[in-house]
C-alpha cells in the first residue's frame, strides 16, 4: 500500500529535483540551496507540482552542490543561492532548462538514476560495482562495449604501465570486499613483485554465506565488468591465466560468465595479442561443489588443484605460493568489478568517497525484517540507520527493530544503539561485528535471539571442513548447548561455558571460517544476555520461538470446529465435536501446530 | 596499426551500431528483470509475452532483457522507457500484468500507477 502511494506521489509531481546531501556539498551550502529552492517554489506556488529529494553523496563533489531535475535528468552543477530564482522560473515555469549551469561528467557510475525513477529506494545509493546492473543486457557484448566497456582496459594497455596501474590501484584505497578488508593494492603489488615463470589471477566467486547474493546479481547483471577487472589485473602483475571459481549452485551466473568469456574472446579482448598489444590473457571457470570454507582464498586454492577443500596455514600467502605453487592474486567478483571504474575515472576521484579508512562504496544483500528487501550499493560512511530506514523503508507491520546482523555466519548482531554506526571495516568491528562480504539482515521484536545464534552455529559446524579440532567439535558442542538451551534444558553456567569454549574456538582455528564461527553467539550473549539468562533461569522464550518453551491450552473462545484435533500429529487434543477441547499436556510436543490452525484466537500460547 | 584505445573506441561504435540495428531507437524500449531471483518470480513468462505481442504485431518497441536491480520485494520488474518521459517501472509482474501493460501502455499509452514502484 506504501508503495502504491509513493508511486502515485511521484506521478502527481510534474517535477522531482534532486539535491545532493553529501558532505562536500553541505560544506559548499547545499543546506542554504535547499531553503532558497523551497521558498522560491513557494513564491511560485510550485510546492505541489515539485518533489524534492535528498540524495547521498553523488560523488561529483568537485562540481557541487549538485541539483538535478528530473524528468530529462537535467544535472546542474556548482549551483548558488542566486542561481535559484532563475532555474525555477526558467525551468520549472518556462520548461527550458539554464544551460549554462548545466554539467555533464563522464562518470562511469550512476547513470541509474536516469533509468530509475525510483528515488526513494535509489536515493541514497551511489552504483559503482553495480553501476551496470539491471541496466545492460548482460548476455550482450554490446550492451557493455556501448557504455565504455573496456575503454579501462585498452587504457592501461595503452597508456600505462603494470606498475602504474598497480599504483593507481593503491592510490584509490580500494579494499578486498570479500570480508577481511585487505589492501587489494597492496595484494596487487606483493604479487607483481614475485618472480615466476607462471602467475594467476582468480575471481573468488564463491558466495556461501546465507541469504547473502551480491556477486551472484553482480555476474549475472554484468559479467564483463568482473572478467575487464581481472584481465587489467593480468596485465598489472604479470600473469596470462585467470580462473573464475564459482560455486555449481549459480547455474545461470556461470552461463552467462561463459557466454561473456566466450564473446570477449571473439573480441580478441581474451586471448593472445589483446587489442593488438603483445598482452595475452585467458580465463576459465572453475565450478565449487558449494563448500562454505571454500571461499577461504587457500582452501578454494586446493579446491581449483582438485585436492579436497581445506585450508592451510599461511604464510606463504598466495601471493607468494598460490594456485599450483605460483603466486596468485585473490580478488572477490566485487572488488574486481571496481576496478574499471577506478581506472577510468581515476584514483582520486574514487578515494574521495568514502571514509578515512574506506573508500568507495560497498554493496548489501538487505534481507530480513525490512519493506525493501534488495540489493543496495552504497558510499562507506552510510549509517545502518540510513541502510534499514530510508532505503528498506523500515521495519513492516510496525514491529520495533531488534538487531541488525551484518557479515553472515562470520559476523554479529548490533542492537538498537549501534544503528548510528557508519559503514566501514573498523567501525563495524568496533561495534562487535564485521562488515563481512554483505549479508544484512534485519531482526524485529519478533525473533529469539538465542535461536538466532543456533542457526547460525548450525551452518558453521555443518559447514567445518574438520581440519582443527577446536572448529569441528567445539562448534558441534556449542550448537548442542545453544540447542539444550532452546528446547529449556539450558542450565546454570551454560553461557560462560560458550563463552570460553568460543573464545577457545577463535584463538585455536587456522582459517577464518573457525576463527570468526563463535561471532553470532558471542554478539548475541554481549548484547541479549538477558534473554539467554530468561531461556536458562525462567524457562521463557520471550519471543515466543522457542515452542518447547512453551505450554498451549485452549480457551473459552473454542467452538468446537477440529481443526487443531486435525492437524495434531501426536493426538493430544480431545474433544467432541462443537464442544471445548482440550490439550493433553502429557501427550503435547508443543510443536505448535495447533495454535497455527486455530482460526478462532481459542488456543493460548504461554 | 590502430593502438587499444582507436580498437576499443572502433568496437564501441560497432556496438551501438548493432544496438540501433536491432532498434533500439524505437519510441519505447522495455526491459524485463531476468536474474535468477526475478526468473524464479516469474519473469521468463513475462518476457514471453512481450515477446510474442511483438510477434503478433505490436511495433515501436525496443525489448531486452536486464540483470538484477535491486529490488527483491517488488520483482518480477518490467521497465518501459518512452523518449523524453519518466522512466515507467512496474513491480510484482504477472503474464496478467503484462498482458495489460501491453493492452493499454504500449498500445494506448497510458501508464498504470497502481503497479508502479
Amino acid at each position: 500500500m506504501d508503495d502504491l502511494k509513493k508511486g502515485m506521489e511521484v506521478t502527481e509531481a510534474k517535477f522531482k529535483l534532486t539535491l545532493c546531501d553529501g558532505t562536500a556539498c553541505i560544506h559548499k551550502h547545499s543546506k542554504e540551496l535547499l531553503l532558497a529552492v523551497e521558498s522560491e517554489l513557494d513564491k511560485h506556488g510550485l510546492r505541489q507540482a515539485v518533489k524534492i529529494n535528498l540524495s547521498g553523496c553523488l560523488g561529483m563533489c568537485k562540481d557541487g552542490p549538485i541539483l538535478i531535475v528530473n524528468p530529462g535528468f537535467v544535472m546542474y552543477g556548482g549551483v548558488r543561492v542566486e542561481d535559484v530564482p532563475e532555474i525555477v522560473q526558467s525551468h520549472l515555469v518556462d520548461n527550458k532548462a539554464v544551460t549554462r549551469l548545466i554539467i555533464s561528467p563522464d562518470y562511469l557510475y550512476n547513470r541509474f538514476f536516469r533509468v530509475f525513477g525510483d528515488v526513494d529506494f535509489f536515493g541514497r545509493q551511489m552504483r559503482i560495482c553495480l553501476r551496470n546492473c539491471g541496466i545492460i543486457d548482460p548476455e550482450n557484448i554490446d550492451d557493455y562495449l556501448a557504455l565504455r566497456g573496456y575503454e579501462a582496459l585498452a587504457k592501461a594497455l595503452e597508456m600505462m604501465t603494470p606498475q602504474e596501474v598497480v599504483d593507481e590501484v593503491k592510490k584509490s584505497g580500494l579494499r578486498g570486499r570479500g570480508g577481511a578488508g585487505f589492501s587489494t593494492g597492496l595484494k596487487w603489488e606483493f604479487t607483481a613483485k614475485q618472480v615466476s615463470d607462471r602467475k594467476y589471477v582468480i575471481c573468488n566467486a564463491d558466495e556461501g554465506d546465507p541469504g547473502a547474493f551480491m556477486d551472484r546479481s553482480a555476474i549475472e547483471g554484468d559479467p564483463h565488468t568482473v572478467l575487464e577487472g581481472m584481465i587489467i589485473a593480468g596485465y598489472a602483475i604479470g600473469a596470462s591465466k585467470g580462473v573464475v571459481y564459482i560455486r555449481a549452485e549459480y547455474p545461470l551466473a556461470i552461463k552467462r560468465l561463459e557466454k561473456a568469456i566466450a564473446a570477449a574472446r571473439e573480441h580478441n579482448l581474451l586471448g593472445s595479442g589483446i587489442l593488438g598489444s603483445n598482452f595475452d590473457f585467458d580465463i576459465e571457470i572453475r565450478l565449487g561443489a558449494g563448500a562454505f570454507v571454500c571461499g577461504e582464498e587457500t582452501a578454494l586454492i586446493h579446491s581449483i588443484e582438485g585436492s579436497r577443500g581445506m585450508p592451510r596455514p599461511r604464510p606463504p600467502y598466495p601471493s607468494v605460493s598460490g594456485l599450483f605453487g605460483k603466486p596468485t592474486l585473490i580478488n572477490n567478483v566485487e572488488t574486481w568489478a571496481n576496478i574499471p571504474v577506478i581506472l577510468l575515472d581515476g584514483a582520486d576521484w574514487f578515494s574521495s568517497i568514502g571514509t578515512e579508512t574506506s573508500k568507495g562504496t560497498k554493496v548489501f544483500a538487505l534481507a530480513g525484517k525490512v519493506h525493501n528487501t534488495g540489493l543496495v550499493e552504497v558510499p562507506m560512511g552510510t549509517t545502518l540507520r540510513e541502510i534499514i530506514y530510508d532505503i528498506g523503508g523500515g521495519i513492516p507491520k510496525g514491529k520495533m527493530f531488534k538487531a541488525v546482523q551484518t557479515g553472515g555466519p562470520s559476523g554479529g548482531c548490533l542492537p538498537e544503539q549501534y544503528l548510528d554506526t557508519q559503514i566501514d571495516y573498523e567501525s563495524l568491528a568496533k561495534a562487535g561485528s564485521i562488515m563481512g562480504s554483505g549479508g544484512m539482515i534485519v531482526i524485529d521484536e519478533d525473533a529469539c535471539m538465542v535461536s538466532l545464534a543456533r542457526f547460525f552455529i548450525e551452518f558453521t559446524q555443518d559447514e567445518s571442513c574438520g581440519k582443527c579440532t577446536p572448529c569441528r567439535e567445539g562448534t558441534k558442542r556449542m550448537y548442542d548447548i545453544l540447542t539444550r538451551i532452546t528446547e529449556g534444558k539450558g542450565r546454570p553456567g551454560d553461557i560462560e561455558l560458550l563463552e570460553r569454549l568460543g573464545g577457545m574456538i577463535k584463538r585455536a582455528s587456522l582459517c577464518g571460517l573457525g576463527q570468526s564461527a563463535p561471532n553470532p553467539v558471542l554478539s548475541t550473549i554481549k548484547n541479549f544476555r538477558e534473554e539467554y539468562e530468561e531461556h536458562i533461569h525462567a524457562k521463557t522464550c520471550r519471543a515466543g520461538q522457542c515452542t518447547a518453551m512453551l505450554s498451549f491450552t485452549v480457551n473459552e473462545k473454542c467452538i468446537g470446529c477440529g481443526a487443531c484435533k486435525r492437524v495434531c500429529p501426536v493426538a493430544a487434543v480431545e474433544g467432541a465435536r462443537r464442544e471445548k477441547h482440550r490439550i493433553l499436556p502429557d501427550k503435547c510436543i508443543r510443536c505448535g501446530q495447533c495454535y497455527e490452525a486455530c482460526k478462532f484466537d481459542a488456543i493460548t500460547r504461554a | 596499426m590502430l593502438t587499444p584505445m582507436q580498437i576499443i573506441k572502433n568496437k564501441r561504435a560497432e556496438a551501438v551500431h548493432r544496438i540501433i540495428g536491432k532498434g533500439y531507437l524505437s519510441t519505447r524500449r522495455v526491459y524485463v528483470g531476468m536474474a535468477t531471483c526475478e526468473i524464479a518470480a516469474g519473469s521468463k513468462d513475462v518476457m514471453q509475452v512481450f515477446r510474442q505481442a511483438i510477434a503478433d504485431g505490436v511495433t515501436d518497441v525496443y525489448l531486452s532483457q536486464k540483470g538484477c536491480a535491486g529490488r527483491c520485494n517488488l520483482e518480477p520488474t518490467v521497465e518501459v522507457i518512452e523518449e523524453g518521459k519518466i522512466p515507467v517501472k512496474y513491480g510484482r509482474v504477472s503474464p496478467q500484468r503484462a498482458r495489460d501493460i501491453v493492452e493499454r501502455h504500449l498500445k494506448k499509452g497510458e501508464v498504470i500507477t497502481e503497479w508502479m514502484i
